[in-house]
């Protein structure tokens, strides 16, 4: 973790030049879309009374969004100090310029994938996993390349991270394909794998053609180092012994099976492309398939892939998507303001799929720029403020961090210790064991559980840092700070980045008042503020 | 498609059921914030809210202990002994009070309670992978991406538990690799997971005294007051509900219930050594404290090498704390509401591989159970001489799901509604089975 701090206007205005130049293709000014998607959504909804968020919120939620963290003490009041009215502007290219926009993003893709992994063997691979995408993100590498990483993968799911998506499925084609789907196109073709889809237009025979692109990749497993090799065939294998029904080998071809009599083999299917109705012929390598696919898929003349990605970033930044749940669109959904949708998705597949292009138009729109406002009833009107997330669990982890500036021991192959599955010895997987949730489910149905709160409340961990040991963050503040309104400004702005208002400030210095003893007060102190509502949402 | 156009019906029903379930929530929320302000008032000493002692409530209702045989046991060496049979081993078999019915020799204990018991020796399973094979028992279903389904407790839980009691609904004690959660369901039906039985859970103990505690939760809810921000209305409801609740638990007399020392010598003595011992202990205690669901796990069963010593072994670990649990059930009138089930996998290959082990076989195997009006002293269907082929009632896993639900009294055909709106049934494809009640 780094220690950020936001410069002064001087430094600032040099940033304007250095994103905008960053960008590959031509893609128009980000800024200039973005007041073009707040005049259709104005168009399509109605004008919002919500007003735009202060400073303080602003800057922490910028910072959750793109680095997910809390930003400094020093930020934020930099910040607020600042007069430049393109402020807001400057911090977010300044932003997303940091190395841990890259990690942040790499987690919540790790997150999309992994939490419907049908393999628990995969998260052997979950670190490389977590580097491939956190490096692809920082060198913004474009969604369609990153789309073609994951589908045409092979090698140690250790060792190459872009295997991550088929290992997370063992390569099963059925699985591999249903989340390919979903994930680049936002169309849940699975629904048809038994029978034709009840509400899409996919059939049966559409998924299977689907699948069919898959049957020669597997997941083989490797002793010494424990680990599994994404691999495909491209001739009949010696050996076909299928181990328990374990996809360590795979086929040549894909047999779409027989309901009727599951024993029977079924008719051999040839591989197309369900989006423009292409077909490669049976017989064709398996590099040749993957790579067909991901071409068809990535196709500029297929909207849903730039329109799933679009739909994404804008429900995780704005609160509510154009479609919701995130990854379940296509032909026949109802769209909340669709020609804003399409002008967005159209932009930036015009942008070459420049993802940081995409959060920094989404983030420059008022739509994202408003105060936040609980989830709107589905009778009410859409879009009129931003909506309140519940942090996921590295954001959570992290700002934790921040709060008491503890630094983590990143986590190697080498903390997998002696028994390589084990992640629970990375303190940040263990913490996501009760705190994680997955982020392709609707954020509404995203509830907190007991043991979180017991966590936030009882754990030895956050107790430790509550002892008031000289050189801990209460410690400090305790020496430093006498005045005891003035640290209860500074805890505020530490904990939530903002400062108390008054009935805050009295209730916090009655307390301290009545309880007497200094640092056990400013310890319950922060251990309430990092229990509130609050500091467990970003807003 | 007719099983989409029943469905409807279905969602129609289930709206009904969310209108329920949502003014229940209002007044939850409601009872919540009425305590929320008694402690605003008095910030130094924050009340709890009181509410009914969800043990007598429950005193009525009915309950379920899964004992879990991670790794898949070994029918040969437990349930279905074919000793005489070279694919029998080196096993020696017990008589039980069931006539012509012999167990296993490491199963003397159990031998011994069989009238109660209702023993299966003809499940067929669909997958031979431990990861799969556990799902697919868990859950009734094969494992996918879009669909995460719920685990037996979690749909238990949804269905009989007690959504104010001040313990979890359902409770999972022990190493459990490869096992379902809620899914679907959501995190209230989680199981609330215990490393051991030999400790108490994590993060229950509070850090300071009760009174700095609750002095502590009052200072949380007067700032939550105070904050002016009218965006996140509805989360802090919901976070004082939650704490209120995680409070309710920890401070409450039912957490006794995780603490064996609270238990008399005699009575520990009787259910034997051992974290499993510990476990079923610990499962009497909870289910007697009002708890629905009880998972208590063994996981060593996948015995691909030395098969007999290491069953043995395993068998002394399991066979005295499973018979005095259905002893000591029953002695306290408790087994006619509880349901006991002793359940792995898969079974292991009927023929002793080259390091005297057995491998996976999901195509037959055994499982037992009691309780609950579970028809005690019998034997369902039956495997060849050589345990290879069942010979008699083959029962499928969602067969036994199918009646373990219906034992319970949950609807096995009861649909939840996936995160796209598919409408899933709890089991798919189940039949009752045949004269277990």
């Amino acid at each position: 973790m780094h220690l950020r701090s936001f410069a002064v206007t001087a430094a600032l205005t040099a940033f304007i030049s250095v994103f905008s130049a960053q960008s590959p293709c031509a893609a128009q000014s980000f800024v200039d879309v973005a007041v073009e998607v707040d005049r259709l959504i104005n168009e399509e909804t109605q004008p919002s009374e919500i007003n735009r968020c202060d400073d303080e919120t602003f800057v922490r939620r910028v910072y959750l969004d793109v680095v997910g963290q809390l930003p400094s003490l020093d930020d934020i009041l930099v910040f607020g100090l600042e007069d430049h009215p393109d402020k807001r502007r400057f911090l977010l290219e300044f932003v997303l310029d940091d190395q841990d926009y890259g990690t942040n993003w790499a987690n919540y893709w790790r997150d999309v994938i992994t939490y419907r992994r049908t393999n628990d063997q995969s998260q052997l691979g979950v670190l490389a996993f977590q580097q491939y995408l956190a490096e692809s993100l920082n060198e913004n590498k474009p969604w369609d390349e990153i789309a073609r990483d994951l589908i045409t993968a092979s090698g140690d799911i250790r060792e190459n991270g872009e295997t991550g998506l088929i290992a997370a499925q063992q390569g099963r084609p059925e699985e591999t394909v249903s989340e390919i789907s979903r994930i680049f196109m936002g169309i849940q073709i699975q629904c048809a794998q038994c029978h034709d889809h009840p509400t899409d237009q996919w059939t049966r025979q559409q998924f299977h053609e689907l699948a069919a692109f898959f049957p020669r990749v597997a997941m083989r497993p490797q002793m010494d180092p424990r680990t599994f090799l994404v691999y495909a065939i491209d001739r009949t294998p010696r050996n076909r012994r299928q181990n328990n029904n374990n996809r360590f080998i795979g086929t040549l071809e894909h047999n779409m099976p027989n309901l009727e009599n599951p024993a029977e083999e079924g008719p051999v299917i040839t591989p197309k492309f369900f989006m423009n109705d292409k077909e490669v012929v049976i017989g064709t390598s398996d590099a040749s398939r993957r790579s067909t696919l991901a071409d068809w898929v990535t196709d500029s003349n297929n909207q849903w892939f730039a329109k799933a990605v679009t739909n994404r970033m804008w429900s995780e930044l704005v609160g509510e998507g154009f479609c919701e749940p995130v990854d379940d669109l296509g032909p026949d959904r109802d769209v909340t303001a669709p020609e804003a949708f399409d002008y967005l998705a159209g932009q930036f597949a015009a942008s070459g799929y420049d993802l940081k292009w995409l959060i920094a138009t989404i983030m420059s729109t008022e739509s994202y720029q408003r105060e936040s406002r609980d989830r709107r009833n589905y009778d009410e009107v859409p879009f009129q403020a931003n909506v309140p997330q519940p942090l996921r669990s590295d954001q959570l982890f992290d700002s934790l961090l921040n709060v008491f500036e503890l630094e983590e021991k990143p986590p190697t192959s080498n903390a997998q210790g002696p028994n390589p599955f084990n992640l629970r010895n990375v303190p940040r997987f263990g913490f996501a064991n009760v705190f994680g949730y997955d982020p392709n489910n609707l954020r509404e149905e995203v509830s907190t559980s007991i043991p979180q709160a017991l966590a936030m409340m009882n754990s030895t961990f956050i107790n430790q840092q509550l002892n008031a040991a000289p050189n801990s963050v209460l410690g400090k503040l305790l020496r430093e700070v006498p005045d005891n309104q003035q640290a209860v400004k500074e805890l505020y702005l530490r904990v939530l980045s903002r400062r108390p208002n008054r009935s805050e400030l009295n209730t916090s210095l009655t307390y301290i008042r009545q309880v007497g003893d200094r640092s056990e007060a400013f310890a319950d102190l922060i251990w309430a503020l990092i229990n509130t509502t609050e500091f467990k949402t970003r807003k | 498609m007719s099983g989409f156009l029943g469905a409807h019906d279905t969602i129609r029903d289930w709206n009904a059921l969310m209108k329920i379930k949502n003014s229940r929530q209002e007044i939850n929320r409601r009872t919540a914030l009425t305590a929320g302000s008694v402690g605003a008032l008095s910030m130094l000493n924050w009340k709890l809210p009181i509410i009914a002692n969800a043990a007598q409530i429950k005193a009525n209702a009915k309950s379920c202990i899964l004992l879990w045989m991670g790794g898949g046991p070994s029918q040969f060496e437990t349930w279905d002994p074919k000793s005489g049979h070279s694919n029998g081993g080196e096993t020696q078999s017990v008589q039980t009070s069931i006539p012509g019915v012999n167990l296993a020799m490491g199963l003397k204990e159990t031998a011994s309670i069989a009238d109660e018991l209702c023993i299966i020796r003809s499940m067929n399973g669909p997958e031979g992978s431990h990861p799969r094979a556990s799902y697919v028992t868990q859950t009734g279903y094969l494992p996918t991406a879009s669909v995460k389904y719920p685990a037996i407790g979690s749909h238990v839980a949804q269905h009989l538990g007690d959504a104010d009691a001040n313990l979890p609904s359902f409770v999972r004690i022990g190493n459990t690799r490869n096992s379902a959660k809620a899914g679907l369901l959501g995190v209230d039906f989680d199981p609330f997971l215990l490393s051991s039985a030999e400790r108490l859970p994590d993060n229950t103990q509070i850090q300071t005294t009760e009174s700095r505690y609750k002095r502590r939760l009052g200072l949380l809810n007067q700032l939550e007051d105070d904050a002016s921000d009218d965006g996140s209305k509805k989360a802090v409801i919901a976070n004082r509900k939650l704490y209120g609740k995680a409070s309710r638990m920890i401070l409450s007399p039912e957490m006794d219930a995780f603490d064996l020392s609270k238990e008399s010598p005699s009575s520990r003595e009787a259910y034997g050594d051992g974290s499993f011992a510990a476990g079923c202990l610990m499962a009497r205690r909870l289910v007697e404290t009002g708890v629905t669901f009880v998972e208590v796990a063994s996981s060593n069963w996948d015995t691909h090498f030395d098969n007999f010593s290491r069953t043995t072994d395993l068998c002394a670990e399991v066979d005295l704390p499973f018979a005095q649990l259905v002893r000591d059930l029953k002695q306290r009138g408790m087994l006619d509401s509880t349901l006991v089930v002793w359940l792995g996998e898969f079974g292991r290959t009927p023929r002793i591989n080259g390091r005297g082990g057995r491998d996976h076989y999901p195509r037959a195997y055994s499982m037992a159970m009691a309780g609950c009006g579970i028809k005690g002293g019998q034997v369902i269907g039956q495997t060849d001489d050589g345990g290879v082929e069942i010979t008699d009632r083959p029962v499928k896993v969602n067969d036994l799901l199918h009646t373990l639900y219906t034992v319970l009294g949950v609807e096995p055909e009861f649909e939840n509604l996936s995160s796209i709106g598919r409408p899933i049934k709890i089991v798919e494809n189940g039949s009752l089975i045949d004269g277990v009640m």
